[in-house]
C-alpha cells in the first residue's frame, strides 16, 4: 500500500486521456480557426519577404515587411468579428427569443461572445506571433505617437468591422443564405484590407478603390500607422474616413436591426 | 450526382453570390501577383510573373477539382455534427459499393465548375504571356503531374477522414486546409525549414508547384517521375489506413 491507496494506474490514465480529448475538441477547434485565419496574412509575409530580398520594395525592405505582416495578424485577429457568423444560426433556429426574453439588449449577448472568443484566439495567436518575431526578426520603426494612434485605430477598425458586418449578418431576417456575404466581405477584407499587399503598394486602380471603401480601415489601417508608412494628413484623413464609415456600420445595423425584427414578430406572432 | 445538382440549383441567388466569391479570390489571387515588384525584379527566387500566374491557376484548378466531390463527401465526415459523430454513416455502410468510393464521392457541388473555369482561364492568360511556346511534350508532363499532385491530394484527405474515426470532433480537414493556401504560391519562395516541410512532410509542393513547374518547362523528369511514384505509394498507404480505421467505427447506437 502506498501512502495514496493502490495506485489505479489504468483508470488514471483513462481518466488524463478522456480529460485531455474533451478539452482538444472544445479548445482546439478554436485554435483551428485561428490558424486558418493567421495563414493568408502568414504567406504573403513570406512572398513579401522573398521579394524584397536584400533590397527595398514600395519603402519597406524585408525586415519591415516581417513587421508590418505580424502586426497585421495580431489586429487581424483583435478585429475579427467572428460572432457574426452565429447571428444568423440564431435567428434562423428561432434562439433569438431567448434572446429577446432576457431584460437587455440582445447586442450585450453578442458582444460578450465576442470578446469571451478574441480571449481564446489570442491565447492561440499572440505566442505563435511572438514565437515568429523571434524567427523572422521583425523591423518596426514606429513614429512618434504612433502607437497610441494605431491602438485607437485599432479599436475604430474593430467597431467597423463588427457593426458592419452585424448588419449583414441580421439580413438573415429575409434570406435564409446571408452567410454568402460575409464570405464575400471577407474576400473583400483580404483583397482591400492589406492582406494581399500592403495597401500602398497594390496596382494604382485597386489602391484608389481601397482607400474610399471601409475595408482598409478595418485591418491594414492601424498596421499602416505604426509601421510609419502614413504621413500625419493621411492618418488624419484616415481617421475620418474611420469615423464616417463606422457611424454608416452603426446607422445601417440599427435600421435592419429594427425592420428585420418586426418582420421576425410578425412571422413569430 | 443529379440529386446534388438539384439541390445546388435550389438557390439561385446563391449562385451569384459565389461567383461574386470566387471572382473576388480570383481578383485577390491575381493582385498578390501583379503586385510584386516586377519592374525592379524579373523573377523572385527564380519565379517570373508568368509561372506565378500559372501557378495560381493551378491553384485554383487543383481547388476547384477537389471542392467538386471529394471535399464535401469527406468533409462531412468530420466535426461535432459529422457522420462518425452521429452514426449516420451506417447509411454509407449498408450500401452496397465500396465504403471508400462510396464515402469519397457522395455529394457533388456544381457550382465549383465555375471556379474549374476561372483556374483554367487563368493557366490560359498565363501561357498567353510572352515566354517559351506549350509544346505536346509540356502539356503531356502537365496533365500526368496534375493527376499526381490529386493523387496525393485524396491520399491526404483520406488520411484526415480516417483519422477522424479516433477523434470525430477535430476538424484535421481545417487544420489541412491551412496548409494548403499555401500552394498559392511556388514552395521555392518560402525560408528552407518551411520549403522543406511543405515538399515532404505535407507535400502540398508536389500538388501544385511541380504541375506548374510542367507547364512552363522548368520541371526535371526525375521530379515528375518521383512525384507520381509517391503518389501511387501514398493513395495505397492511405486506403489502407482509411480501412483500418473503418475498424474502430462504432455505428449509432453505441
Amino acid at each position: 500500500m502506498t501512502p495514496l491507496g493502490t495506485l489505479n494506474h489504468r483508470g488514471g490514465w483513462a481518466l488524463v486521456k478522456s480529460t485531455w480529448t474533451s478539452w482538444l475538441q472544445y479548445r482546439s477547434f478554436f485554435f483551428l480557426l485561428a490558424f486558418g485565419w493567421m495563414l493568408p496574412p502568414l504567406i504573403y509575409l513570406f512572398v513579401w519577404s522573398a521579394a524584397a530580398g536584400a533590397g527595398q520594395v514600395g519603402g519597406l525592405n524585408r525586415g519591415q515587411f516581417v513587421g508590418y505582416y505580424l502586426i497585421l495578424i495580431l489586429v487581424n485577429q483583435i478585429t475579427y468579428a467572428q460572432t457574426n457568423w452565429t447571428v444568423g444560426d440564431v435567428i434562423r433556429s428561432g434562439g433569438l427569443n431567448s434572446w429577446l426574453l432576457r431584460p437587455m439588449p440582445p447586442l450585450y449577448n453578442v458582444l460578450s461572445s465576442e470578446l469571451a472568443g478574441k480571449v481564446v484566439y489570442l491565447a492561440f495567436v499572440v505566442p505563435v506571433a511572438a514565437a515568429l518575431a523571434v524567427l523572422l526578426r521583425p523591423e518596426v520603426h514606429p513614429a512618434p505617437g504612433g502607437v497610441p494612434l494605431a491602438i485607437l485605430a485599432t479599436v475604430l477598425a474593430w467597431a467597423l468591422r463588427f457593426f458592419w458586418g452585424l448588419w449583414i449578418a441580421l439580413l438573415a431576417f429575409w434570406a435564409t443564405r446571408a452567410d454568402a456575404l460575409l464570405a464575400v466581405q471577407d474576400a473583400l477584407v483580404f483583397l482591400l484590407a492589406g492582406v494581399v499587399a500592403p495597401v500602398p503598394l497594390l496596382p494604382a486602380a485597386l489602391r484608389a478603390v481601397a482607400a474610399y471603401l471601409p475595408f482598409r480601415y478595418m485591418v491594414g489601417f492601424p498596421v499602416e500607422i505604426v509601421t510609419g508608412q502614413l504621413h500625419p494628413a493621411e492618418i488624419a484623413t484616415g481617421f475620418a474616413l474611420q469615423v464616417a464609415w463606422l457611424a454608416a456600420a452603426l446607422i445601417l445595423a440599427r435600421r435592419v436591426w429594427r425592420a428585420g425584427l418586426r418582420r421576425y414578430s410578425a412571422i413569430g406572432g | 450526382m443529379a440529386a446534388s445538382a438539384q439541390g445546388d440549383l435550389a438557390y439561385r441567388a446563391n449562385f451569384a453570390i459565389s461567383l461574386l466569391h470566387s471572382l473576388l479570390n480570383l481578383g485577390a489571387g491575381v493582385a498578390g501577383v501583379l503586385a510584386l515588384p516586377w519592374s525592379q525584379v524579373s523573377a523572385i527566387n527564380g519565379w517570373d510573373r508568368r509561372g506565378l500566374l500559372a501557378l495560381l491557376g493551378v491553384y485554383l484548378v487543383v481547388s476547384a477539382l477537389r471542392g467538386l466531390g471529394l471535399g464535401p463527401s469527406l468533409d462531412a465526415l468530420a466535426g461535432m455534427d459529422g457522420e462518425v459523430w452521429s452514426g449516420r454513416l451506417d447509411f454509407t455502410l449498408l450500401r452496397p459499393v465500396n465504403t471508400q468510393f462510396l464515402a469519397s464521392f457522395r455529394q457533388w457541388r456544381l457550382f465549383t465548375l465555375t471556379d474549374l473555369a476561372l483556374g483554367l482561364g487563368v493557366i490560359g492568360a498565363a501561357l498567353a504571356q510572352p515566354g517559351e511556346a506549350l509544346t505536346a511534350g509540356r502539356l503531356l508532363a502537365f496533365v500526368v503531374a496534375l493527376a499526381a499532385g490529386m493523387a496525393i491530394l485524396y491520399a491526404a484527405l483520406l488520411a484526415c477522414a480516417a483519422l477522424t474515426f479516433w477523434s470525430p470532433g477535430f476538424m484535421f480537414t481545417w487544420l489541412f486546409d491551412g496548409i494548403f493556401q499555401m500552394a498559392r504560391y511556388p514552395v521555392g519562395i518560402y525560408p528552407g525549414w518551411l520549403r522543406l516541410a511543405l515538399t515532404w512532410i505535407v507535400p502540398v509542393g508536389l500538388m501544385t508547384t511541380v504541375p506548374a513547374q510542367a507547364l512552363t518547362g522548368d520541371l526535371a523528369p526525375g521530379l515528375l517521375i518521383a512525384s507520381t511514384g509517391l503518389a501511387f505509394g501514398l493513395v495505397l498507404a492511405a486506403s489502407v489506413f482509411f480501412r483500418v480505421a473503418l475498424r474502430q467505427y462504432a455505428s449509432a447506437s453505441s
